[in-house]
């Protein structure tokens, strides 16, 4: 009996220790927001731990951003790296999987139109036959894996824009380091890119607005969940001569902006996938087939006429009138 | 339907319930009506008719075929009958109707699912309706989905306040319904921002390019004007009911 007693005291003891120490958990837990500037952009992160964990998160935030935007900002000059060698990888598969809509050689192109001088305009069109020779990941010889420094050869007057894909690698870098340390709910948002992960301060899925391309507010609300989501449109960096729209979307094929789009948002599973995948299908002709290839993405489609079109697979979301 | 009569037909359907979950939650509607039946266009009008007694459908009227329905016509018909017109432009549809089919043949069923979550229909006239076609009807391998799309305004929410963040800090917080301009200085320059009619914008800034000058004034809950040059952020706040904004 006072055997049975010590252990039924023990049990009770165990369960105490093991509640005190599930409250000293989650006590102190609250949602911490920051803002950090990086690739050219505010990024908001928003994340629910303790004050000291959220020091350690910022830290963390600070040295992945650091890194990513250090080695793929305009300029920087090629390096053989992990995450080069990875994120060039990524870029030539959507590269190859798209027909060439998506192609990080138009640095050129962004150079000639002024985009990345701040100072755009349109020019000659003969300026621009002669860049397009400049355009073409076909060009860059030998396809990955490109293990060995020399493997990796860019030809002479190239020039690599990262500009849409090295943003939603960073995020998912920046976001899974955080969830492998033990952050169980936030977001990460970089401009038109952002991961979320776990659910929103109500206990519900993150409601993400998406920007109306033409008007003040939002096209509408996506529910997710640890997910992944980017947008890009003609409205982010244009100009309008002669009554027409330039915007920094180029057709690798034209040298010319791509046209019949207002925007496009990509979900998915990846940030770094969907922000290629919206640069992709805004250039395609043909988006819906692009999508096949990718059936854990879907998107949401504004066409030149400001129609909404739901592309690939499904997530919940709710138009805004 | 009660709730113990509902959890009831939760349970005998067991095998369904998880593909219409997975199913809902995939998808790009508010709400979605399963329904796995032969004789689908006689019982597909017979939910809509109730649930619109309800005021569960949307108030619009235009309705579009997703994919392809062997008795696409059938139903058509019947709607068009109920008041609702055929769009072929599914952006415009209130009501999205595709058809799949099962791997096997399964009892016949209907559910209706809001939010990844089935939803209490707590109607005498739905459970009879179900417990008749679960009996009654052949099995079938036919899978109508309605999907049902609400637009809703909630969300945009006009802003109370113009919040400054200068090199990441809050340094200010404007009421937006008080006409002024302010400026403000950072590490990097200084930016000025004027607030009037409850809408705010950058009417001078240091920074080279001026893109935060060309934006357009903000008012709404959640939207953002940015000098990255100057490390500054006008921030709308108000009773937001998005957690963040993309685009």
């Amino acid at each position: 009996m006072g055997k049975n007693r010590k252990l039924r005291l023990f049990v009770y003891g165990i369960c105490v220790l093991s509640l005190a120490w599930l409250w000293r958990c989650r006590a102190g837990k609250t949602w911490h927001k920051a803002t950090f500037l990086y690739f050219d952009t505010v990024c908001e992160v928003n994340l629910f731990c303790s004050p000291p964990d959220f020091a350690s998160a910022r830290t963390e935030i600070n040295r992945i951003f650091s890194e990513i935007e250090k080695e793929f900002s305009p300029g920087a000059a090629p390096t053989f790296s992990l995450h080069t060698r990875t994120l060039f990888q990524k870029a030539w598969a959507v590269w190859e999987n798209s027909q060439g809509c998506f192609d990080i050689t138009v640095a050129p192109l962004a150079d000639l139109w002024g985009f990345r001088a701040h100072k755009p305009e349109v020019p000659p069109l003969e300026s621009i036959q002669e860049v397009m020779s400049q355009i073409g990941m076909e060009k860059i010889k030998l396809p990955p894996p490109a293990t060995q420094e020399e493997d990796f050869r860019i030809p002479d007057k190239m020039g690599l824009d990262w500009g849409g894909i090295a943003k939603g690698y960073g995020i998912d870098l920046t976001a899974h380091a955080l969830i492998n340390k033990g952050f169980q709910r936030g977001f990460i948002n970089a401009g038109g890119d952002l991961y979320c992960w776990g659910s929103n301060p109500d206990h519900k899925a993150w409601q993400i607005g998406i920007k109306h391309p033409r008007q003040e507010g939002f096209l509408g609300v996506l529910s997710l969940s640890d997910t992944g989501v980017a947008t890009t449109g003609d409205y982010q960096r244009y100009f309008v001569e002669n009554g027409i729209r330039y915007h920094h979307i180029f057709d690798p094929k034209t040298g010319f902006p791509a046209r019949g789009k207002q925007s496009i948002t990509v979900i998915g599973p990846e940030t770094c996938l969907c922000d290629a995948l919206a640069t992709a299908l805004f250039v395609s002709k043909t988006p819906e087939e692009i999508l096949k290839l990718y059936p854990s993405y879907g998107a949401i489609l504004v066409n030149e006429e400001g129609e909404i079109y739901f592309l690939g697979k499904s997530f919940p979301f709710r138009l805004i009138d | 339907m009660n709730r113990r009569g509902f959890f009831k037909t939760i349970l005998a359907t067991p095998t369904l319930l998880t593909p219409f979950l997975l199913a809902a939650k995939r998808s790009f509607n508010d709400s979605e009506l399963f329904l796995i039946c032969e004789d689908s266009p006689r019982f597909i009008s017979y939910l809509l008719k109730e649930l619109n007694g309800k005021h569960i459908l949307p108030s619009g009227k235009n309705f579009t075929f997703l994919t392809h329905h062997p008795q696409a016509e059938k139903i058509a018909g019947i709607l068009a009958h109920q008041g609702w017109k055929y769009t072929p432009d599914p952006s415009q549809a209130d009501l999205a109707l595709s058809f799949s089919r099962l791997q096997q043949p399964a009892r016949p069923s209907f559910a209706f699912v809001k939010n990844g979550q089935v939803w209490d229909l707590r109607s005498q006239k739905l459970l009879a309706l179900w417990r008749n076609i679960n009996k009654n009807q052949p099995s079938s391998s036919c899978m109508t989905t309605a999907g049902l799309r609400h637009r809703s305004s909630s969300p945009q929410q006009a802003g109370k306040y113009a919040v400054i963040f200068a090199d990441g800090h809050p340094v200010d917080k404007i009421p937006l319904n008080e006409t002024q301009s302010k400026r403000y200085k950072t590490l990097k320059g200084t930016v000025c921002v004027r607030v009037e009619k409850n809408k705010a914008w950058i009417s001078e800034s240091s920074c080279r390019h001026h893109i935060c000058r060309y934006t357009p004034p903000v008012f709404l809950a959640g939207e953002r004007i940015i000098c990255a040059p100057n490390h500054f952020l006008l921030e709308i706040q108000g009773n937001l009911s998005v957690d963040t904004i993309i685009g």
